[in-house]
């Protein structure tokens, strides 16, 4: 299982840019009715048991990763994920603030306070980025 | 007659007898073993969910309220002071229950197996009731004045909170090897998980 892990933090994980990138990615990993995470790329050179615990691994290993972030760091990591989405800032505020999509990206028996503590700091960190979006001034029109 | 009065009597006293050395012994004899591993889940789950210095000093440090206060906004600065008063509202109460659960625990069944020194069961009461008190105040003040209201006293709370739990564990340590707990892979006492 060490080196499947090793194998998703060389050749997957180090092409993310951040912790939140990777949580998302790895989250994105998991099968919504088993809890169970695919990867066909990595089972294909381990199994599909080993391949599912090494992404497990490296979910968990994130998510603490982004527990310990200072809520500024965070806050940037959030910014620098918007726009890899490529994705109008408004909208994806908008959609982030109604949906919490980040609710289904904590690992499997996450404590919930801890959860709850992450939970809390990505909404500041949207409410701070939309602070931060309003004030950006409107281009002036060329003439 | 007097005979068959006395006889009831005795009857009547035997069973009463029974009834009381029933009473006496544990209620559930049986069901010891699944109680011994939810306490010792429960001061796993307390020691590494709730009190890691790492993570009390995310929630009562003045780092986040910092830079939010750089950010100028009000707005900001409310939402951010609600979300932590909730946050650590949730902690306190979170600590009190286990640290309830764990003395109700100790009171009832953990002093079967292991014999304590009065001197250590004395100040484990001590610790407890310290600790409840403490728990208390923190809480209101908690209530009253948000998550910042008095940082140490919830970082000292913490370190007592963790204190006890190692003495507590040292009663659960036959329970060896310990059952595994990580931070943020294993629900509380009560099964909330994510």
């Amino acid at each position: 299982m060490i080196a499947a892990s090793e194998d998703l933090r060389r050749r997957t994980l180090a092409q993310t840019s951040s912790a939140l990138d990777r949580l998302i990615y790895l989250a994105s990993m998991r099968d919504y009715n088993t809890g169970l995470y695919v990867h066909q790329g990595l089972a294909a050179r381990f199994s599909a048991e080993v391949a599912c615990e090494a992404l497990a691994d490296c979910h968990q290993e994130c998510f603490r990763e982004l527990i310990f972030l200072g809520l500024k760091d965070l806050t940037e990591q959030l910014n620098v994920y918007m726009q890899s989405t490529g994705t109008e800032a408004d909208d994806f505020l908008r959609t982030w603030r109604e949906l919490e999509p980040y609710r289904v990206a904590v690992p499997v028996g996450t404590d919930s306070l801890v959860a709850q503590f992450l939970f809390s700091n990505l909404k500041v960190a949207l409410a701070i980025l939309e602070h931060q979006n309003s004030r950006v001034p409107e281009p002036i029109p060329v003439a | 007659m007097t005979q068959l009065i006395i006889f009831l009597g005795v009857v009547v006293g035997l069973v009463v007898l029974l009834l009381v050395a029933m009473r006496r012994q544990p209620a559930r004899a049986a069901g010891s073993a699944g109680e011994l591993v939810t306490a010792k889940k429960t001061l796993e789950s307390l020691r590494s969910g709730l009190l890691p210095p790492e993570l009390v000093e995310q929630v009562f440090g003045q780092r986040d309220l910092t830079y939010v206060e750089k950010m100028g906004s009000k707005d900001i600065r409310d939402l951010f002071l609600s979300e932590r008063k909730q946050l650590a509202l949730t902690w306190i109460r979170m600590v009190r229950r286990q640290v309830r659960a764990l003395k109700e625990f100790h009171v009832s069944r953990s002093r079967m197996f292991i014999q304590m020194s009065w001197w250590k069961e004395f100040s484990l009461a001590v610790d407890f009731a310290s600790l409840e008190i403490r728990c208390a105040i923190l809480q209101i003040l908690m209530q009253w004045r948000g998550a910042y209201a008095a940082p140490d006293f919830a970082r000292r709370t913490a370190a007592a909170a963790g204190r006890v739990c190692s003495t507590l564990d040292q009663s659960l340590a036959f329970l060896t090897p310990s059952i595994p707990v990580s931070l943020g892979t294993e629900s509380d006492a009560d099964g909330s998980m994510v």
